[in-house]
């Protein structure tokens, strides 16, 4: 407890922030005797703001006179009389030692109980950008920050109602990250609410870095390949989950949001969906359905049917297949095998590589890959545009992490096809499915609207309509 | 959880170590694209396979390096799948049945057959064996062996087993498929129309030589061909032509004139009290596309006099054919017990085992009626 000796109190302060070097303890004598202590952190206050209007007045012209006549210090910091937006008096060091590591300003007067903190707080943070992962050809360029303050402002920008509602809660022993779970009063189910709020109220860790954390605590089934909880980096993708009734949440320190709850079709939307004209979005997205479907499937069926069941293929296409095959040293599994880590090598070297030397790996990639393995002898050419083409068709996914599953479930499927060809193939694909059918993240099934199948919304998910027939 | 993990990786184990799948490379096989049917000189089956060379197929050289894309090897043996047996003992693939393209018989076999039995009883293997394609063409060869189609080289394709459907379509016919050929055979009474190829007197390049005619009747054996234009005809009637050109020369329109029409027909089946009656109608819509006459067909005077005396020329050609069927080979080439079949189930089922010789004695009358629509892009003649 704070104790009316600014001796004391300073001595307390130290002994807690021993060794902290960007702590700045700054002692004042202003007129009158009075002896004032500021405590901060070293660059995350506003020191314009903190001289100008803070020091200079104290200094020249002694205690801020306010609505009654003030004697001293302490009365000063009893009407919490200083000029920023947001102060606060405490009398716990605790509570104290968390505000000023949060960026607060800490005045201890002689005399004084209690400690007055005004929010000051200002630090160096990335400014507002385009959302670099995803990317829409319309709509609103802003992404999130890192910083939650501009995160919400953002989508208090968009969604001018009190009952866009905003929880706060801390999580992590040691960062004491703030997690904000916004919702539009009335819109999602109160249980669902109640579930998503316990979730996070019971996540025990020490420290978040990125909503990831997050999702992990609070997500259905962890050992699925399939991503349960929707992350976007773009306001106005959070903004229409709002607005359907899901709820986001916000962490400190990742522009990456999360969306509650998720289907299986959202992970195939993008975000100019309906922004565009439904005709063109309606075709888009066959050709994304289609493409997912065909970045899972098309390796394993190109085994299946050329080593299993050749006569499923056009005759004068097995010819030329065969042809080209002639001289491959390994069976087509284990081709398919080699070039498929290879392709996720050069994917997962892309985005590690420094920016500087990016262009290298699709020049040697390219190279390597496609032209010299396959005129060494070493690979067939229908592999490589069998790999290829499931590679590239992946990255059609809308959502990036979207795709991963497509890309990973495409190996236990080699597997099968390559062991049992297409009767393998259909039984990877029924484990697959019924898994997904399984999935039921915060009570709504993952393939809503399609299984449990609900007509109207279905007509969402098979065409886009037009707006003015949304329901 | 941990059975089923034990399990799993058991199964998976068993499936890999016991190495009993059914996986074959591409390249452990040896594709059969054409196969042929021959009674060679010693009496005995002779089946020869066209086997594709999938590095000619992939090879970008022209030229005398290039490699040759097909290999035609034969064997003799008691049936098809023997004489597969040692058509296997000459090569280091198995043999795949499933891309077979073509099947030819060559003239000696159908008119021949085996052990007086027609072909009709090798062809079992085609529908029988799971691995076999029942979508190939058939085709008799006529003046010749089956074997000797299958080494000519076309002039399109690669080879000439998959060349065989094109020149059919091209012709305005559609493919005779394996699965064609059942539907037609394993019905009681009457003859099959078969297309015919032969090669051509000078050699390596093949011809479409009409369509043979095989006796149901008699296990399947050839009784002879009909002409090209002919089997043009007989195929109108049995609906089988998607487009055909019928050009009049004569006096009455003094010159020549060529109409390609879209050919449709109905024919009626009547019982009276002389017994059955048949009447063919030809019907033919299409474009004039030679005019070798002084009439110009855009004129309503001369429309008339083009269009009857191209239906009367045709009309002479198919009641000439008619005759012929009926007179010559005394078969229903036309397929009209099955239509007497459908009509006057009871009847049929005395009448499907000699239904030739009834259909040689039926009174079969025939109209061709052509029209045009379009007279071609210019008015008068040239």
């Amino acid at each position: 407890m704070v104790g009316p000796h600014l001796g004391d109190n300073e001595q307390t302060l130290k002994s807690i922030f021993e060794h902290c070097s960007d702590i700045v303890f700054r002692r004042l004598s202003l007129r009158g005797d009075d002896k004032l202590l500021l405590v901060y952190v070293d660059g995350m206050i506003d020191k314009e703001l903190v001289q100008s209007s803070m020091l200079k007045p104290l200094l020249y012209h002694g205690v801020p006179q306010g609505l009654g006549v003030l004697d001293s210090l302490a009365q000063m910091c009893e009407q919490e009389l200083v000029a920023a937006l947001v102060a606060k008096k405490v009398t716990a060091f605790e509570e104290c030692t968390e505000l000023i590591l949060r960026g607060q300003i800490a005045f201890l007067a002689e005399g004084e109980a209690s400690i007055l903190l005004a929010d000051v707080s200002q630090f160096e943070t990335r400014s507002i950008e385009e959302p670099s992962n995803e990317a829409a050809l319309r709509g609103s360029r802003e992404s999130f920050t890192e910083q939650i303050r501009t995160n919400t402002t953002m989508l208090r920008r968009i969604i001018v109602t009190p009952d866009l509602k905003m929880e706060s809660f801390h999580v992590g022993k040691l960062t004491k990250t703030e997690v904000i779970l916004a919702y539009i009063e009335g819109l999602p189910s109160p249980t669902l609410l109640d579930e998503v709020r316990t979730r996070v109220k019971a996540i025990d860790i020490q420290g978040v870095l990125e909503s990831g954390y997050i999702e992990e605590y609070i997500e259905d089934t962890g050992y699925s390949p399939f991503p349960q909880i929707m992350s976007t980096e773009r306001a106005d993708v959070v903004s229409a989950g709002l607005m359907e009734g899901k709820i986001s949440l916000l962490v400190n320190g990742t522009p990456n949001v999360l969306v509650v709850p998720m289907t299986f079709w959202d992970g195939l939307q993008a975000p100019d969906d309906y922004y565009e004209r439904f005709m063109y979005v309606t075709m888009n997205r066959w050709i994304r359905y289609l493409f997912a479907l065909f970045s899972l499937l098309f390796p394993s069926i190109y085994i299946a049917l050329t080593t299993f069941h050749p006569e499923m293929v056009p005759p004068k296409l097995m010819l030329n297949i065969t042809g080209l095959r002639e001289q491959s040293p390994f069976p087509t599994v284990i081709e398919v095998f080699m070039m498929e880590f290879m392709f996720e090598g050069l994917r997962e070297a892309g985005i590690r590589l420094p920016q500087q030397i990016g262009p290298l790996v699709s020049i040697v990639g390219a190279l390597v890959i496609g032209q010299a393995a396959v005129e060494a002898g070493i690979i067939s050419a229908p592999i490589v545009i069998v790999v290829s083409a499931a590679g590239i068709s992946s990255f059609v996914i809308p959502r990036y992490r979207f795709g991963y599953p497509m890309r990973m479930l495409r190996f236990p499927l080699l597997v099968m096809s390559g062991l049992f060809g297409l009767f393998g193939l259909a039984l990877g694909l029924i484990l697959i499915l019924s898994h997904l059918i399984q999935l039921n993240p915060m009570g709504t099934p993952y393939l809503e609207p399609l299984a449990p199948t609900k007509k109207n919304k279905l007509r969402n998910v098979l065409w886009r309509r037009p707006r003015k027939r949304m329901s | 959880m941990r059975t089923i993990k034990v399990t799993v990786c058991l199964l998976l184990l068993g499936a890999i170590t016991s190495s009993c799948w059914n996986l074959k490379e591409p390249n452990q096989l040896a594709m059969v694209i054409g196969g042929g049917l021959d009674i060679n000189q010693d009496g005995r089956l002779e089946v020869s396979s066209q086997i594709a060379i999938p590095a000619g197929f992939s090879s970008q050289e022209t030229g005398p390096g290039k490699k040759r894309s097909y290999a035609v090897v034969s064997a003799t043996g008691k049936d098809f799948m023997d004489a597969g047996q040692n058509l296997q003992a000459q090569l280091s693939r198995t043999l795949f049945y499933a891309h077979r393209q073509t099947i030819l018989i060559g003239e000696r076999m159908a008119e021949q057959g085996l052990a007086d039995q027609g072909i009709g009883k090798y062809l079992d293997m085609i529908v029988r064996n799971p691995k076999s394609e029942i979508k190939s063409v058939i085709w008799i060869v006529k003046d010749g062996m089956a074997k000797d189609i299958l080494k000519t080289e076309p002039l399109f394709d690669p080879l000439i087993s998959t060349a065989l459907s094109g020149v059919q379509l091209s012709l305005g016919i559609k493919p005779y498929y394996y699965r064609e050929f059942l539907s037609d055979y394993l019905p009681h009474g009457g003859a099959l129309l078969m297309p015919a190829v032969s090669i051509q007197p000078s050699g390596g390049k093949f011809n479409y030589s009409g369509a043979a005619i095989l006796n149901k009747e008699k296990s399947l054996k050839l009784i002879g061909y009909l002409k090209p234009e002919e089997s043009y005809y007989a195929n109108w009637i049995k609906g089988r032509q998607r487009m055909v050109t019928v050009t009049a020369a004569n006096d009455q329109i003094n010159g020549s004139i060529s109409l390609r029409v879209k050919p449709s027909r109905h024919i009626r089946v009547t019982k009276d009290s002389k017994g059955l009656r048949v009447h063919i109608v030809l019907h033919g819509t299409g474009t004039v596309v030679e005019n070798n006459s002084p009439l110009n067909p855009a004129t309503a005077k001369d429309l008339k006099t083009v269009q009857s005396s191209l239906s009367q020329e045709a009309g002479q050609e198919v009641s000439k054919l008619i005759q012929k069927a009926q007179q010559q080979y005394k078969a229903d080439i036309f397929g009209i017990g099955e239509l007497v079949h459908r009509k006057y189930p009871g009847d049929w089922k005395k009448l499907q085992d000699h239904w030739n010789d009834t259909f040689s004695t039926l009174p079969i009358t025939s109209e061709v009626q052509l029209k045009y629509e379009d007279p071609g892009q210019t008015n008068s003649s040239m």
